[in-house]
């Protein structure tokens, strides 16, 4: 009875040091990428399999495309804001709506041709392959899929969904 | 033995004893109330289960070649489970990851941001 119980035992602790072995060397790589200053740019890395030299290069380009982005980004949230107040108080489409909405489409344009260039550059960044393949998932991800507006149409159509 | 000091008890007891069964017993009684004390006997129990399993497992792990067995089994359990843990963590840490690089870049998926 002695014999069997070690044997049990010896087992179960094997099979937990098996189970943490394996586990620890398999996530050893999220643990890396956490290391790292920025780790969407880490596993971005990672996944598009970029060397040293271009994921330095890429990471001058994040790091350059962001504070612009954050501009563009209040200047949409301060545009916004002025809509809300005039679509508080408004009866009608007034001029200075209108007007305000063409300005929010011209930086909401502006904003997504700036993002296109950013990707166009950080593919370009990358092997030619990569590259290919990056642009095609950022812009499946991103707004320029374009499914925005028709995903708010279908969710508005069917309200009870 | 010790008597009953009450009258009406005694009398009870008397009846009691004077008292003939006049009914036949259903036929084959005796082996069917016998062969229900086996049957009762004999009803595998959680306790027994598990201890006729222990006995077993003592005995089979007597032989070096299933100890071995056993061993080795339990380790490739033990990694196979690692390895799939650690699959599942990467595949979500790895997804967080790539919608945080997304919202990092698309102002419209930004915090805050209402499109």
């Amino acid at each position: 009875m002695k014999k069997s119980g070690i044997i049990l035992l010896v087992g179960a602790f094997l099979c937990a040091a098996a189970f943490l072995g394996f586990y620890y060397a398999g996530t050893a790589s999220c643990r890396a990428m956490m290391r790292d200053a920025q780790p969407e740019l880490a596993w971005l890395k990672k996944e598009f399999k970029l060397s040293d030299t271009e994921y330095a290069r890429l990471t001058r380009l994040h790091e350059a495309y962001l504070p612009q982005c954050t501009q563009r980004c209040m200047r949409i949230t301060e545009q916004n804001r002025q809509l809300q107040q005039l679509l508080a108080n408004a009866a009608t489409v007034s001029p200075e709506i209108q007007n305000l909405l063409a300005e929010r489409a011209k930086t909401r344009a502006e904003c997504e041709a700036e993002m296109l260039k950013h990707f166009i550059e950080v593919s370009r960044a990358m092997p030619p392959e990569q590259g290919h393949r990056y642009l095609e998932w950022v812009e499946q991800q991103t707004c320029l899929n374009g499914l925005e507006m028709e995903k708010r149409h279908s969710m508005a159509q069917s309200p009870h969904m | 033995m010790k008597t009953n000091p009450d009258p009406e008890q005694d009398a009870l007891q008397r009846v009691l004893g004077e008292w003939q069964v006049k009914t036949p017993l259903p036929p084959r009684f005796e082996e069917q109330v016998w062969s229900r004390i086996s049957q009762a006997e004999s009803r595998p129990t959680v306790g027994s289960g598990l201890r006729l399993l222990w006995l077993s497992l003592q005995h089979a792990l007597a032989r070096p070649q299933v100890a071995y067995a056993t061993l080795a089994m339990l380790l490739v359990a033990g990694a196979l489970g690692g390895s799939w843990a650690a699959r599942r963590q990467t595949t979500q840490f790895e997804a967080a990851l790539s919608s945080r690089y997304v919202q990092s870049v698309d102002p419209y998926q930004k915090a805050g941001m209402n499109p």
